[in-house]
């Protein structure tokens, strides 16, 4: 196996401290080495009180360490994009520039509009439309921003997905929903008890995770529309590691309940469980290839905890990581060719990335006790926790290892899950 | 020996808390009513979400004259149509319908009043050594086994701890204890739960060994979430690694 550390000095560069804020700070490391730059313009607005889509475009394509954001010097979107001089922002060094506007709607609603221009070529690449209400004018700019990114880098932006995670302050476990800019964040269970583990539906309408309240881990499955969760079984013993089938009918779980730690199928619609793995070994952190043909999970079968993977059919199971002596918490990328897991070395936690293909693996951070890998919707940037002078913060990270962003807050973040 | 004296300390605080009537749930659901039985009877407040409706369409620009994908290989955006049934609502936050009460893990249901069970105990007489779970004197008063690092191997010295929990049990049939495995931070919370697990089984074991029936003992895991002692040092997670011993209702 061809482990690399790489930028580790290139990283160590751009650790500066921002002012700690109520909110979420967020913390760009790295980047790419040729900056696509991009000037935003401000929308013009029918109402002053809407939420302006050029400033959560320009944060949005900013972090990502992709775009080099122009500053519009006070220019602002003209009310036609006839009026917009291309041949001026050329000039001023843009390859791309975004103008839109919001008018009124019937019903209350309002029209988001955007352009976006290639200057260089002088031609437009895309231009859209959005009705939504007042308050879905920020999803939209996430969309305009995925859009943005797409036409620019021919790859699907990462914006507009919503993220879980466990926000812990003192003695209270908040389990938080928020925009993949971690903004709007939203409570959705709060608990004196821990939880852990949150598991994005498929369709992203739900979240599997576990609760200690019953002082015992118990897998609850809330739907996010109305807040109604139910335990999805009653066992002696741990219930734990939820993970959707990719068709959303199944969860696969560790139970306790017959032997030590194994996985089970447990039909949603049913709520009966079929066995899945055997034998005296620990087996868990069970997770399905988007195929629906594989289950992954960690195993000590071998002696020290492993990577495997089982065939859904067969259940035949064949070994996936060798190198070192603790590899779990397997993840897969969108497309199933990549996955995301923890190594450990040198007494460190660190996220990997492992090509299913060719299964070269690939060490992408630098830090100590990374945990809780997942893929963004778009596959190609890796969000986790990491402990940062003793406090939980999330991160993300590219599957390229060459951009990475930090999430803190006061408090405690850990256990992030990025879901559509 | 420090931990005897920490489970005495945490005895003596949860006896001033003995009065108040043990309740499942920790959290209080003030001011949620409109959300139709969202959290039942657990210690939990949920609450939904929802995704603001969006409808979507290709217009035309005015300035250049055609339009196209800068970047090789992409599909033209089909008017993303994201319509969804929900309008986003704005509801209070959980945050001002929370109260939090310090209440702690294992030891929590161990400190104070003791049960029937436990007087029954105390009546059968075991010559000098007392079966009485209220008794600090008792060896039924220590409730943590420790392990070694990637072990559940129950060490030598917890014999006289095992078999006096296992002549509780024995003696009284309704009595039921939870064994509940911890692991040390380090690594995945996922599989520490799993790690915990084998040590609460390796314990729940070795009472069943000694003649305990099975559906008197639980084996259930903390994972790493409930650390004795916190810190990131050898010291810390020596102690972190343990199972304890706890009877609902005591």
């Amino acid at each position: 196996m061809n482990m690399r550390i790489r930028f580790a000095l290139l990283f160590g560069l751009f650790l500066i401290a921002l002012p700690a804020k109520a909110l979420m700070t967020i913390e760009i490391i790295g980047g790419a080495t040729n900056k696509i730059p991009v000037a935003i313009l401000p929308f013009t607005l029918s109402q002053d009180t809407l939420l302006n889509p050029g400033d959560v475009i320009t944060n949005d394509l900013g972090r990502s360490g992709y775009f080099r954001m122009l500053d519009p010097r006070g220019a602002v979107s003209p009310t036609d994009p006839q009026g917009l001089p291309l041949k001026e922002w050329k000039d001023k060094g843009a390859d791309a520039v975004v103008m839109g506007q919001i008018v009124g709607a019937a019903n209350g609603r309002v029209e988001v509009r955007f352009w976006l221009y290639d200057v260089v070529r002088q031609i437009q690449l895309a231009g859209l439309s959005y009705t939504t209400t007042p308050a879905g004018v920020r999803a939209v700019s996430h969309k305009i921003s995925d859009l943005v990114h797409e036409k620019l880098l021919g790859e699907p932006g990462p914006y507009s997905g919503r993220i879980a995670y466990i926000l812990k302050r003192g003695s209270r476990y908040d389990l938080q929903v928020a925009d993949a800019d971690s903004q709007n964040a939203v409570t959705v269970a709060a608990s004196t008890e821990p939880i852990i583990s949150p598991a994005w539906s498929p369709d992203g309408s739900k979240l599997a995770y576990v609760s200690f309240e019953d002082k015992k881990p118990v897998v609850y499955v809330q739907n996010l529309m109305d807040g109604k969760r139910t335990a999805v079984a009653k066992f002696r013993g741990s219930i734990s590691e939820p993970a959707w089938s990719p068709d959303g009918k199944q969860l696969a779980v560790t139970l306790s309940r017959d032997e030590t730690s194994q996985i089970y199928l447990l039909d949603l619609d049913t709520l009966a469980v079929k066995r899945f793995t055997r034998g005296g070994a620990l087996d868990t952190e069970p997770v399905f290839s988007p195929d629906g043909r594989w289950l992954y999970f960690t195993s000590n079968r071998g002696g020290s905890p492993q990577i495997y993977r089982a065939s859904l059919q067969t259940g035949e199971a064949s070994r996936v990581t060798f190198d070192g002596g603790y590899n779990v918490s397997p993840a897969l990328s969108p497309d199933g060719k990549t996955m995301a897991f923890v190594h450990r070395r040198d007494g460190r936690f660190l996220i990997a990335a492992m090509d299913l293909e060719n299964r070269q693996t690939q060490v992408l951070t630098d830090t100590v006790y990374d945990e809780s890998p997942s893929f963004a919707p778009n596959g190609r940037l890796i969000l986790y926790a990491t402990l940062v002078n003793g406090r939980g913060v999330l991160a993300t990270v590219s599957v390229d290892g060459r951009v990475r962003q930090r999430l803190s807050q006061s408090g405690d973040l850990r256990e992030p899950s990025w879901g559509r | 020996m420090k931990h005897i004296v920490y489970v005495a300390v945490l005895a003596a605080i949860l006896a001033g808390c003995a009065d108040k009537p043990t309740k499942d749930a920790v959290i209080e659901d003030r001011g949620l009513r409109t959300q139709s039985a969202a959290s039942g009877a657990g210690g939990v407040d949920t609450q939904g979400v929802g995704t603001p409706a969006i409808d979507s369409r290709v217009i035309s620009g005015g300035g250049a004259s055609a339009t196209e994908n800068r970047a090789a290989g992409t599909s033209p955006i089909a008017g993303t149509d994201t319509k969804q049934s929900s309008v986003l609502e704005t509801r209070p936050l959980a945050e001002a319908s929370t109260e939090v009460k310090p209440l702690t893990d294992a030891q929590a249901a161990s400190g104070a009043s003791a049960g029937a069970d436990g007087a029954a105990a105390d009546a059968s007489g075991q010559g000098t050594i007392s079966l009485n779970l209220k008794d600090p004197k008792s060896p039924l008063a220590k409730r943590v086994i420790h392990f070694d690092y990637d072990s559940a191997a129950i060490r030598d010295e917890y014999r006289e701890l095992l078999e006096a929990h296992s002549q509780y049990l024995i003696q009284n049939t309704r009595a039921k204890a939870i064994l509940q495995g911890h692991a040390d931070e380090r690594g995945s919370r996922e599989y520490n739960i799993a790690l915990g697990q084998r040590r609460a089984e390796s314990v729940a074991n070795a009472l069943n060994l000694l003649g305990v029936p099975e559906l008197q003992v639980e084996a259930v895991s903390m994972g790493e979430e409930k650390p004795l002692v916190e810190g990131q040092d050898e010291a810390a997670w020596q102690q972190n690694r343990r199972a304890e011993i706890y009877y609902p209702g005591e």
